[in-house]
Order: structure tokens, then sequence, then C-alpha cells
């Protein structure tokens, strides 16, 4: 019976070390690179269009996908250079959980993170640079480097990490504003169009605020500096990075009185909380604003998208290689380059913007097909149509005629003009010690709180 | 060696060593632990120095309690009524209090919700209010699952002995009926309790946000605290010990 045991326990011991690495079980042979990509949740177009949903842009050129991205990826790999690539795909849910499945022990070759948390991985040393070849625009390839907005780089170069600018380790992917998705019947457009609607009191109970320090942080942090933020000349980026003692205990107070006003502290919740009407306005992602306003178009209720004027968020997420992935293996760093800029293509940044809603960080460069795409979808010959200046993004002549509708709506929010942006600031990854006195703030204020007690 | 019948019990003691002795363990040395690794008892020390740490584990015991009575005040009679019924209806009755544990829970309080917010028109206004009725609803069955048990299988003729010896209906349920279903209440209790004080989800998805002690637990792994997280998780067991050497006394004594 001695034997049995053992058997049983062998077979546990055996059943639990399959668990962890089930995805990896097919052998691989020297020839194949393997490339193991992890991203956001639906961050990517997985295809399987209609017909009906094929783009047609004015040149007669038509879009649609069939077939996933990566998949694509796959036969466009072995078509180009000759070689075969398997991608392992995966997903994640917050940039938390990629570095948490990073701690654990997870490894990954390809990751595309927010950017405060490649900053993370470039302060831990986690990321290994872009090669020099892949900005290099001769390279017919090197679609990233000829497509890749001037004004969204520029940004992302401006972002220094031990003095060592983002664009050294990150391609671009997405990117987009914080702002206010609000039902134009019941909020007006001024007061959307400030962080102060969070704790207007007209509002109460018709609000949502988002359930991540962050996010929320930023939020708070805008209405306690705003006088500093109206100053001319106010170096917003410092202002709103700010994390001082003095500053998170104002904030604090500030995200008290949110959380008491606010309809719902929310994940994911909000998109639906507008449509069915609970809500009025909500803190919202440009990209997911897009997504609220399609989703309330198509149940008949008119939403609209505001960036606060005292200064907001500006975000973006971008690929980044890990060392421990990719080190000392050409092959692999470049397939991964090879997926950069197979998805910086003109057009898969198209159907990847169609798919998922947000805003690419590919305008194309010398290409004029995202420019098209973007006539397509928000172009319009009305009389009254409007000239909207996207000049600043594209790096080129670009204005795009709109309904004038637009302009508080679906085009704002997935591309904000120049003046807008100017007002944002990129939140920068705290240090450990800022982290600590954020993540004790945000306890603080979602701890019950005896009603004898006064406030901090 | 000869089959004992003590080694079909195999397969679960390794199943509780690997999946609950060992995290335990971590459990208990990231709770007594600091970031350097080194012990430390400023974890615990911190818990019971914050007010805002102890008002959350006052909340969330208040939570439980409120809870937990009115669970019971429901569910007593309600497994009366059932386990005192004829034996065909009985069954079919059950399954009517059991039913709703069939349906997914996420599912079933979405749909409370939208009741809820038809009734109260904005379900931001009572968010206790609002939690209790969700924790009541998830938990009920629970509850009464046990004290059903009891009622089904207590002897009958300890009840007519005692109205034979001239109780009232008072005296009966006093002296006869409530100290023979003390078992099923202590371990209705413990059932519905103790999960109440942790079950974040309910106040998630009915938009209640302040934290109760689950929560707190989530809020500590967001951050990488690890230490922390583990140290709330270790107080909760201490309760849980605390609240199961109670339970096991009262049953002893009835």
């Amino acid at each position: 019976m001695k034997k049995v045991a053992m058997l049983l326990t062998f077979v546990m011991l055996f059943l639990c070390g399959c668990g962890g690495k089930a995805s990896g079980t097919t052998p691989v042979t020297d020839d194949v690179v393997t490339l193991r990509i992890a991203n956001s949740e639906e961050y990517i177009d997985e295809g399987g269009w209609d017909a009906s949903e094929t783009i047609t842009l004015s040149d007669g050129q038509k879009i649609r996908g069939v077939d996933s991205l990566v998949n694509d990826f796959e036969k466009w790999y072995q078509e180009k250079y000759g070689k075969k690539v398997r991608v392992l795909y995966s997903t994640y849910g917050t940039n938390e959980d990629l570095y948490n499945q990073m701690t654990l022990g997870n490894s990954f070759d390809l990751v595309c993170p927010s950017e405060y948390m490649i900053m993370k991985l470039i302060r831990e040393n986690k990321l290994e640079p872009l090669s020099k070849d892949f900005y290099n625009k001769e390279s017919a390839y090197n679609y990233y480097a000829k497509g890749v907005s001037p004004y969204i780089f520029k940004r992302m170069k401006g972002l220094k990490e031990g003095g060592k600018p983002l664009t050294d380790y990150a391609a671009g992917y997405m990117w987009g504003t914080l702002g206010t998705v609000y039902n134009p019947s019941k909020v007006d457009k001024k007061d959307a169009s400030s962080f102060r609607i969070y704790l207007n009191k007209k509002y109460y109970k018709r609000l949502t605020i988002k359930d991540s320090v962050r996010d929320t942080y930023f939020a708070g942090l805008a209405i306690a500096k705003e006088k500093e933020l109206a100053k001319n000349g106010a170096d917003i980026s410092k202002i709103l990075n700010d994390t001082s003692q003095k500053t998170v205990d104002q904030v604090e107070d500030v995200i008290t009185d949110m959380r008491e006003n606010a309809y719902s502290m929310e994940t994911d919740s909000a998109k639906q909380d507008l449509v069915t009407r609970k809500a009025d306005a909500s803190l919202q992602w440009s990209g997911d604003g897009v997504f609220s306003i399609n989703q309330a178009e198509k149940d008949g209720l008119r939403l609209c998208y505001a960036v606060p004027e005292e200064g907001s968020n500006l975000w973006f997420d971008g690929w980044v290689m890990l060392s421990d992935g990719v080190k000392d293996d050409k092959d692999k760093k470049q397939a991964a380059e090879a997926f950069i800029n197979y998805i910086s293509r003109p057009e898969s940044a198209i159907r990847n913007m169609y798919y998922i809603g947000y805003t690419s960080a590919i305008t194309g460069g010398d290409d004029p097909m995202v420019e098209e795409y973007v006539n397509y979808v928000y172009g319009s010959e009305e009389k009254n149509a409007m000239d909207y200046d996207l000049s600043y993004l594209f790096g080129k002549k670009c204005v795009i005629k709109a309904d004038p509708d637009q302009l508080d709506r679906q085009l704002f929010a997935q591309y904000p003009t120049e003046d807008i942006l100017k007002r944002c600031a990129v939140m920068k990854c705290f240090s450990n010690q800022a982290n600590r006195r954020v993540s004790k703030m945000w306890t603080n204020v979602r701890c019950y709180r005896f009603p004898w007690e006064k406030r901090r | 060696m000869r089959f004992k019948r003590s080694m079909l019990g195999i397969p679960y003691v390794i199943f509780l060593i690997i999946f609950v002795m060992a995290p335990l363990a971590v459990v208990f040395v990231y709770t007594f632990t600091n970031g350097s690794g080194q012990f430390t008892l400023e974890n615990f020390l911190g818990f019971f120095k914050s007010s805002r740490t102890i008002a959350t584990l006052v909340y969330s015991l208040f939570v439980a309690l409120v809870t937990t009575v009115f669970c019971l005040l429901i569910a007593y009679p309600t497994a009366y009524a059932l386990a005192r019924s004829g034996f065909k209806k009985k069954n079919i009755l059950l399954l009517l209090a059991v039913i709703p544990m069939w349906i997914n829970f996420t599912l079933r309080v979405t749909a409370l919700k939208e009741v809820l917010d038809l009734v109260e028109g904005n379900l931001a206004y009572y968010p206790f209010f609002n939690t209790i009725i969700g924790q009541i609803y998830d938990f009920l069955p629970f509850m009464i699952l046990p004290i059903f048990n009891v009622f089904d299988e207590m002897d009958k003729s300890l009840l007519e002995a005692g109205r034979d010896l001239g109780a009232d209906r008072k005296s009966l349920f006093l002296s006869v009926i409530l100290p023979l279903s003390m078992p099923g209440i202590a371990s209705g209790i413990t059932m519905v309790f103790l999960p109440a004080m942790t079950n974040y989800v309910v106040l998630d998805m009915l938009y209640n946000s302040t934290y109760i002690m689950g929560s707190l637990i989530g809020s500590y792994f967001n951050a990488y605290d690890w230490h922390n997280g583990s140290m709330v998780s270790t107080i909760l067991l201490l309760i849980i010990i605390l609240f199961s050497l109670i339970g096991k006394n009262k049953t002893q004594n009835a």
C-alpha cells in the first residue's frame, strides 16, 4: 500500500508541476523563434470582423480584420524575414498585475505597460534598449520610426528616467487623456470642463470616480492645486507630480469629499451607469470615453467628453522588451522589434483603433492612410462642417472637416487639440516613499470613520 | 504493508499541506517580517495604532453582526416551518429556499442592484442598508440549512413529553426547542458571520466604497504591500479561531 501512497504523491506533484507551465509545453525547435508577448486585455485587433465592417478609405483601399493581428504577424514575419516565429500571447488586467506576474517568475519578451510602469521597469534595470537600427527611417520595415506621431514621440522623449529618455526603450502604442464623460442634458459643459465637478453638490451622488489610486489622486491633486495651476507660466508637469506629505494631506481631504459626493467608485461599471442614466458624469480615460459615447448612441443617449481645463493627465502605453527575455538572443530581439513595426503599419494601427477605440501613437508619417481613416470616421461634407486642425499631431498639414457636434464628442476624445494637450501632464512613476504615502492616504480615505471622529 | 482505512486520507493530507498549510506558513512569515526580511511586530502594532484600521475592523464586525442577526431572525422560523411541514412538501420547500445558491452569485447581486435602484431611486444614498440586504441575500441559505437539519432530526417524542408534563407553548420553546436547536444556530452563525466580515464583493457591486477587512487586504496587495496584507489576514484568522472556540463551548454546553 505504500506504493499506492507514493504513486498518489507523484500524481499530485506531477499535476502541480504541470499547472504552472501549461502554455509552453510544446517543444520548440531551433529554427522557430518563440516570442512571449503580454498585453492588456482586449488591447489588440483580434480579427473576426463582419464583411459589413470593412473600412473603405477614399482611395478605395479596403481594411478588414479577418484574422488576428498576432496571426497576421506570424505570416508576415516568415514572408519578409524568412524565419518562423511563434507568438505566445497572454493578457493581464492592470499594470500592477503585470508587475506581480513578473515578480512571481513569469517571464515575457515583449510587454505593453503604461508610461509610469515603463519608468519603474527602467529604474529596476529590467528593460532592454531598442536597437540603434530601430529608429533608422531608411530601413524598409521600420514602420514605427516612419509612422510615429512626432508630437507623441517628443512628449515621450521628454520623459526621462535615470537620465535616459523613454524613447530609448519604449515604442508608443496607444495614448489619451483623462477626462469627464457627461450627459449634456443634465450637466453643463462648463461644469464638466473642470475637476471641480466631482465636488459639485449639484450633482450629488450622480458622479462616478475611479477606484484606482493614481487616477483619483491625479483628479484630487488638480483640485487641490488649482490656484497654482491657473498661474501664468505654471510648471504643470511639476505641480501634477507633487507627492510631498503636505500635498498628499491636502489631496486626502479633497478625495474624501469626492467620495462623499460620488455615486460610485468604479473599475468598469461607469459606461453602464451612464447609459442607464444612473450617473450623469464620470471620470474616464479617453478611449473608454469614446466607447461609452458610441455605446450610448446605440441606446439613443447623447454623451459628450470634456478634458478638465485646469490641467489633465496625458498617458500612453508603450511596447518594451524585457531584458531577461531577449537579452543575448538576437533572433528574439529582431522578432520583437519586427512585431512592434508590424503593428505600427498604418493598416494595423487603423485596425487596432477601430477594434479597441483608443488612439494610436501612429499617424503614418508620409503615408496618408491614418489621416484618411480619421476622415472616414469623422469627416463631414455638410455646410456647417468645421475645420479641426490636427497638424501638430500628424507633423504635416492635416485639417479634418468635421461636424461641429464632434468637437465635444468622439473626435475630441480621440484626437484632442494641441491647446488641450499643452495643459496635460504625464504622471510619472512615484518613488517608493511617495508610493507609500499615497497608498496610506488612499487607505485612510476608504476606511470607515467613526461618526464622532473629526476629519484629519 | 496492509491497507488501513486511514490511508484513504492521504490525498486529502497532501492537498492540505500544499494548499492550506504551505500558504498559511507564507502568510505568517510575511506577517512578522518587514521589507528587508527582518522579524518585526511593527505591522501588527501599526494596525492597532491607527484609528482608521481599527474603525475598519469595527465596521466589518458591525456589518457581520447585523447580517447574522437578521439572517437568524429570518432563517429560524423559516427552517422551523420547513421542518415541521409534511414530508413530500418539505423537500420541495427546502429546495425553494436553497435554489438561489445554484445561481451565480454575481448574477444575483447584479439583479438585486437593479431592484434596489428601482425602489430607492439612487443606490448611493443608502450604502450601508444595501450592503446588509446584499449580504443577507447572499448568506441566508447558509443559515437555513444547518438549522433545518437540527429541526429535522429533532426527536418529536421530546416535544410530546414536554407537552405531557404541562409545558405551555412558550416554555416548550424556551426549554426544549431552543436548547435542542443550539448546535444548528452555532454552525449557522459561523457560516455567516465570518464570511460576512470579508465578503467585499457585495459592497463593491452595490457601490458601498467603505472598506471592510477583505477590501483592506486587497488594497494592501495591490500596493505590493504583502506584509500588511498578510497581517490583516492573520488578524482575521485569529478572530475566526476565537469565534470557533466560543461556538464550540456553546454547542457543548447545550
